[in-house]
Parts: C-alpha cells; structure tokens; sequence
C-alpha cells in the first residue's frame, strides 16, 4: 500500500512538471522570472542594468469605476 | 495647533483605508492598506496573548482564577490570533498586492474585496469571543465551532473568487510562479476546512464530528500538519517569491527550479499529516507512510529555500544596508532549519523521544516566529511606504532594531524548548531496575521551569520588536501622502 502512494505521487509529480513546463524555453522561463518587475518601468530599467536580461516593462491600463473590474 | 495637524493626519490615514475614493485607480491598494494595519493589529493582540500564557506557565497565579482566563482557553485562542489574524490578514494583503501587480490588472470586484477583509475580521473576532468563553471544538488549529466556521468557508471562498478571476483577467502571458503558491494555498485550505469541519450541529455554538475514534484523529491532523504546510507554508512561499525578488532587485535564481518545487510540495505535504499520529491507534502503515513522505518533503522545501537564498548572488552585499532584505533572508533561513527538523521529528524512534513534549513547541515556533513572522515582517516594511505613498518606512534604525529583538527572542524561544523537549523526554522514559518510573510527571514539570522562564523572555522580545513595528508602521501612515499614494497606485 505504501509503495503504490509512493510510486503514484512520483508519477504525479513528474507529469504536473513535464507539462508545465511542455512549451517553455530557457527565453520564455527568464521573461516569466521578471514579471515582478514588468509593472514598474523605472525598477525595471535597474533589474535590466543588474542582469543583462530584458524586461518587458508596462504600465497597467486605467480602469472604470463600477462593482467589478472587467471588460465588458 | 498641533491637535489640528493630529486630525489632518488621522483624515489622512482615513481616506486612504476607509473611503471609496480609490476606486477609479489602477490597482486596489485601500484593501491592501486595510489587510496590513490588520496584520500588525493582530500581531500585537495575538502575541501579546502568547506572552501571557507563557508567563502563565512560570507564574501559574496568572491564570487569574477565572474560567475565561486559564491556559487551556487562552492557548487556542493565542494560536488562532496569530495564525487566522496575523499570518492570514498577512496573506490577503501579500496576495491582494502581488496579484494585482504580476497581472497588471486591478483586483476582481471592490465590494467582494472590501466583503473579504470585513468578513475575515469578524471571523477573528468571533474566536476572540467563542474561545475564552469556553465555544470549542477541541480541534487543534480548528477550534472555531460550526456556526463560525460556516461563515468563515464563505469568507474564504470569496477569497477565492477575488483571486482567480483577477488571475483569469490579467494582461501578462504568464501565471507568476507567486500566483501558483497563493492558488494552492487559497484551494487546499478550502478543502481542509470543509472536510475537517463536517460535524452535526446541536446548537449555534456546539456540534460533534461526523468522524469518530482513529477516523476523527486521522482527518484532523491531515488538516493540522496541511494547515502548517499550506497556509503557514505554501502561501507564505508565494510571498517569498514574490517579495524577495521585488526587494533585491532580482529575479528569482531559478524559474524553473520554482515550478519543480511547487509541483514536488503540492505532491508531498498532503500526505505527511499521519507523522501527528506515531504509536496510537491509527494503522501502522498509514503511520510509516507518513514518516516517509515527511522525510522526502525535505528535498523541496529545501530546494525552495536554497531558490530563495540563492536569488540574492551577485547583491549579498545589500544585506549590509537593508534590514527589509535581512529579515527576508533570515526568514529563509528558519525556514530551512524548520523543514530539517520537521521530517527528523517524523522519524518514528525520533519521535518517541518528541512527542507531547517542549520540542515540538519550539519546532512550531522555529517556523512561525522564525520563517512566518519574519517573513511577514519583511513583506510589510516592503509594502507600506509603496501603499501609504511614502518613500520609505519612518525610521531604518527601528527597523534594524526590531530584527535583533526578532532574531535574539526567537533563538530564546527555540533553545528553551529544545532543552526543555529533550530533558522531558528523557526523564518520562526513564525507567528503574525494577520497571517502575524514576521521575514522576510533576518532576519533569520542575526541571521545566528554568526553560519555561527563558521561553517567556524570548517572546518578551519578539513582542518587543512588534510593538516598535506598530509604531514605526503608524508614524509612517499618518503622514500618508494621499497623492502620491494614488500616483503609485495607477503606475506602481
């Protein structure tokens, strides 16, 4: 009983990650890393000068007031 | 004059967590700012409670003689403050902030924001009253009765709703591995909750489980072990990966090392719960299976702790100026050390020595002082200046001040406990020629006492150190400034 849980929870793990990670590349894996910074253009020009690594910086749109906040 | 500037100040802080005029803005910070000025509120009542029981443990006159005040109402009610007030007012605050900011789109629906922070607060109010009136279910962690409890699953299913559909509406293409940890979070203790909470009810404030005997005792530390692994954990992770990046001005070490150890965390921490259980009545594979997946738990947790720690290569050097940065990184620390004495303890033969005794208090408190708290910490003196539109916390020296007293009272804390654990254990197995004790329980009770007074002293410091953050963090609130409060708020 104990090595079946043990081989299913191997077996999950490794698909959860193989599929995750199905479409990503070493490009796409660093731009998802510096999504922290993405919204704040001047941290961002810092993050860039520190690692040599591209940030792809932009301010939020404004949104309309109202009682929830979609595109309607 | 200066009473004039008081109530200048105090409308101040008033239209920055009370009044509606945010709404047309980028992001909803006003449900951030009222999360924070929660969690250290909180802080203050909930460790302050903490002092008093450990001080009634030296000086047992201070149970007052009264039903409402004795050890055994004010313990769950200390732990519920500091986990569901402190730690959880924390989480809706770190979430709500890095949601709306890695998905560059404001939160889903004010009301239901403002419903979570109103609803949330009740729920601890609610325990401050059941508990110290004696309303239980006697489950650790989950003391809160049916009634309460009911209203806090819709609480946090509101909870749900504002995070994943933000989540659902955001503008970047990915899912920031942060968001991942919040979600699992967010998703995990729903259900723990529910299952763990399925009782009959025979009035408003008493209900019995719909488990019984083994069954009970399994479900409910299936719940307590997940509700340290995920929502003292796995969401406080997702602060880490959130927050440290964000204060060192770097990206996280390895992304993908990320996704392995949220996956291999998810996979692992649900089934160590059995480890509560060791030499009772549940069956004995259940127990060993326990065992083994809390001994592999160690290679996530310290994989995300060596991610953490490793985000800061090239800007070590920022440790020497930045106490926000020190905290964060101490934290990771404690959370390391924690997660490798979880899966020792775990160990059967290491457990029959842990078990029942002062180790495990200090265990729990390796990780909560030591990784949650200072975590928290760390988030908050980040967060404050950015919410109350300020350009940096009141005073660095408080600040600085505030990590020695954090970092002397947990190390007091801690050691006590392990002294205290050991000496416990060991007097409780020992055993004469003849078969009998050689101490009997009040003996160990007395050998107890020096640890029990190190351990009060310890949280008089930690305790300290929150009352110099509740200062620090008003003197930098009340002179909020609104406009640029705002103006963060639209480009952050």
């Amino acid at each position: 009983m104990e090595m079946f849980f043990d081989g299913l929870g191997v077996v999950f793990l490794w698909l959860a990650v193989e599929y995750c990670l199905r479409r990503e590349t070493a490009d796409s894996l660093d731009e998802a890393s510096m999504v922290p910074f993405a919204d704040d253009p001047e941290v961002a020009r810092r993050v860039e000068l520190a690692t040599g690594k591209p940030v792809k910086a932009v301010a939020p749109e404004e949104v309309k007031p109202g009682w929830v906040n979609l595109d309607m | 004059m200066p009473d004039q500037e008081a109530w200048r100040d105090l409308a101040t802080v008033d239209e920055l967590t009370m009044s509606t005029a945010t709404i047309g803005q980028a992001y909803n910070y006003k449900v951030v700012r009222q999360f924070v000025i929660a969690t250290v509120f909180w802080g203050v009542v909930g460790m302050a409670m903490g002092v008093w029981i450990a001080s009634q443990l030296v000086w047992p006159e201070m149970n007052l003689d009264l039903p409402w005040t004795t050890f055994g109402r004010l313990r769950p009610l200390h732990t519920s403050l500091v986990i569901f007030g402190f730690a959880g007012s924390a989480q809706f605050a770190a979430s709500y902030y890095a949601v709306q900011r890695t998905c560059q789109v404001r939160l889903y629906s004010d009301a239901l924001a403002a419903f979570t922070f109103w609803g949330w607060q009740s729920v601890i109010v609610i325990m401050l009253i059941t508990l110290p009136l004696g309303y239980t279910t006697t489950k650790e962690y989950a003391e809160i009765e049916f009634s309460g409890a009911v209203w806090m699953a819709v609480v946090w299913v509101a909870y749900a709703v504002v995070f994943f559909t933000t989540v659902v509406q955001r503008k970047t293409r990915h899912i920031y591995v942060g968001n991942w940890f919040f979600g699992a979070f967010i998703l995990v203790i729903a259900m723990l909750h529910v299952v763990n909470h399925l009782s009959i009810p025979v009035d408003w404030f008493k209900s019995y489980p719909v488990y019984s005997g083994a069954t009970d005792a399994m479900v409910q530390w299936w719940y307590g072990h997940n509700a340290v692994g995920f929502f003292l954990t796995t969401g406080f992770l997702g602060m880490m990966y959130y927050f440290v990046p964000k204060q060192v001005n770097r990206p996280v070490y390895s992304y993908r090392l990320s996704i392995v150890h949220f996956w291999a965390l998810i996979t692992l921490y649900i089934w160590a719960g059995p480890h509560h259980l060791h030499y009772t009545a549940l069956p004995d594979w259940a127990q060993s299976l326990g065992m083994a997946m809390s001994l592999i738990l160690l290679a996530p947790s310290w994989g995300g702790m060596i991610n953490g720690m490793m985000t800061l290569s090239g800007a070590w050097h920022k440790l020497r100026t930045d106490p926000i940065l020190r905290f964060l990184v101490l934290s990771l620390a404690f959370y390391g050390m924690s997660t490798f004495e979880g899966p020792m303890m775990a160990i059967k033969t290491v457990n029959a020595l842990s078990h029942y005794t002062d180790w495990t208090i200090g265990h729990v408190h390796a990780g909560a002082l030591g990784w949650v708290a200072m975590i928290t910490f760390g988030a908050t003196y980040h967060m404050v200046p950015k919410i109350f539109g300020r350009a940096q916390m009141h005073s660095t020296a408080l600040i600085n001040l505030h990590f020695w007293l954090a970092t002397i009272g947990t190390v007091l804390y801690i050691a006590s406990m392990w002294v205290n654990g050991i000496t416990q254990g060991l007097m409780w197995r020992a055993i004469n020629e003849d078969g009998t004790l050689t101490y009997s329980f009040v003996e160990a009770l007395q050998a107890s006492h020096p640890g029990f007074i190190v351990r009060f002293a310890g949280g008089v410091f930690f305790l300290s150190g929150m009352l110099l953050m509740a200062y620090n963090v008003w003197r930098t609130v009340r002179v909020a400034d609104v406009a640029l409060a705002q103006r963060d708020a639209q480009i952050a």
